[in-house]
């Protein structure tokens, strides 16, 4: 039974993953959302004047960084329910997961945008009578954020990717439909190829995007 | 309008500022020379607090800038500061740049701001810059809007840190025609330098600061023409051989 690639499987497949598709976006976008706000929140204590805040942050981007996004999922789905009495269901386990976890990256990612501006626009701002809050909200922010993009836009390839391992405790995302597929026809070659296809056109395109809005904001302003 | 009374400022282990006296009365301008790192900068920084000093006495406009209970904010908009780099704010269009200081600090309302901002910017020369982002201004129209930033908020004294000590010799001009401008209109100004021209035509005391301490300050023509201090005629004596 000698192996026979079939290219027209592949293109058949490649309709089937639709539905997996259309949750593995919705996690990404959704997690990477709940991520963004998380991340800047954390961001911005750990470079507050509080060492509670600083400490609390520094904890949280640790620990996430510090351990395999695999296991975070397991432990959140199988282990935490446990502890609460309660079950996850899993895509919002699967948001919770992306989130949480972009979100001690996106963490660094705010710090370091927001550090890397001079220290004169602060200067200047709070010399003009603004407030710390009013500073970073119409002076740092704003600039910070531009840098942002493009480490933000990798973050969004790596969440993306990340989410297939989602598939071990039962969201129904990109990878975990190929696998079913495989599971009826035996196609794995073809089914797996298509299957990274589908996710390579995807971080291609969202790769594509970035460099086009960062060429727009950088026309638009410069710095 | 500003009252300085024994300034300490150490950083760590070291003591920039050793006991500064300074008093400001309104509309006078002083101008800071001295060398570089004796703690100039430090002084101008103190009086808004962009610095912390570690001792002392400083009180702008009647308020004590150290009480806790003063509001800091408050107080910094009523002194307006320049600095050598200019730091305006990139993302901001020139008449943005301006106006951020009256609508946020002030409350006023927008088109008010802006009518505000045009006429600062007309009285700087640059009516026709408001559009145009900093990038695209040299040095010293960038200077100049920091000045028409600071005017805007229509402060009581303004602090320049070396205003012109980042811009090409051409440049320099146009700036302090901008600050003589204002010297003339009654501002109240506090001018660290290296312009001696201008210290001796524009100021009414200059001061020289060394080893974190004023070492002699006087009206322009007696401190440059007999100069006391030998630290003073050696300092002057480097500058104008540059000159
Ligand atoms: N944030 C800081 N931390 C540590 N040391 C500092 C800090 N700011 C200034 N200093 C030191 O304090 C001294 C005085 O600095 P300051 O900037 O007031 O000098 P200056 O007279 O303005 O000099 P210049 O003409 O070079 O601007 C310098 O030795 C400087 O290195
Ligand atoms: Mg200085």
């Amino acid at each position: 039974m000698a192996f026979q690639f079939e290219p027209s499987v592949v293109i058949d497949t490649i309709p089937l993953l639709m539905r997996g598709l259309k949750l593995t976006i919705l996690i990404t976008v959704g997690g990477l959302f709940f991520g963004f706000l998380l991340g800047a929140l954390a961001g911005l204590m750990k470079i507050s004047r509080s060492f509670i805040a600083r400490k609390t942050a520094g904890i949280y981007i640790e620990c996430i960084r510090g351990t395999p996004m695999l296991v975070q999922a397991m432990f959140l789905y199988f282990g935490v329910p446990m502890a609460i009495g309660m079950r996850i269901h899993p895509l919002v386990a699967g948001i919770i997961v992306i989130a949480v976890n972009s979100g001690a990256y996106i963490a660094e990612i705010v710090r370091g945008a927001i550090q890397s501006i001079n220290v004169g626009q602060t200067e200047a701002g709070r010399s003009i009578g603004l407030t710390r809050f009013q500073t970073m909200r119409y002076v740092i922010w704003p600039q910070a954020f531009k840098r942002m993009i493009p480490p933000l836009g990798n973050q969004f390839i790596i969440s993306l990717k990340d989410t297939s391992l989602l598939m071990v405790i039962g969201v129904g995302e990109l990878l975990r439909t190929g696998q079913e597929i495989v599971a009826v026809n035996f196609r794995a070659f073809e089914v797996y190829l298509a299957v990274a296809i589908v996710y390579l056109a995807m971080t291609l395109s969202i790769a594509k995007g970035l460099r086009i809005l960062e060429h727009r904001l950088h026309m638009r302003t410069q710095r | 309008m500003i009252r300085i009374e024994n300034l300490h400022k150490r950083f760590g282990a070291l003591e920039v500022l050793k006991g500064v006296d300074l008093h400001v009365k309104p509309g006078e301008v002083v101008c800071i020379i001295g060398p570089s790192g004796s703690g100039k900068s430090t002084v101008l920084r103190c009086i808004n607090r962009l610095e912390e000093p570690t001792s002392g006495k400083i009180v702008v406009d009647g308020h004590d800038v150290m009480d806790p209970a003063t509001n800091i904010n408050a107080i910094r908009s009523e002194t307006g500061m320049v600095f050598q780099q200019f730091n305006l704010f990139p993302h901001m269009s020139v008449l943005d740049n301006v106006t951020l200081g009256p609508i946020k600090v002030r409350g006023v309302k927008r088109a008010e701001a802006e009518t505000l901002g045009r006429e600062l910017l007309a009285k700087v020369g640059l009516a026709d810059k408001a559009p145009k982002f900093p990038d695209q201004l040299s040095g010293g129209q960038k200077q100049r809007v920091a000045i028409a930033r600071s005017l805007a908020l229509k402060p009581k004294a303004i602090l320049f840190d070396e205003p012109t000590s980042a811009l090409d010799p051409e440049l320099v001009g146009e700036v302090l025609e901008v600050m003589k401008r204002l010297a003339r209109e009654g501002m109240t100004m506090v001018v660290v330098t290296h312009e001696m021209g201008f210290a001796k035509e524009v100021a009414d005391r200059v001061i020289f600061i060394d080893q974190g301490r004023i070492q002699e300050e006087g009206p322009p023509r007696e401190f440059f023409s007999n100069p006391k201090h030998p630290r003073l005629r050696d300092f002057l004596g480097k500058v104008f051989s540059h000159e």
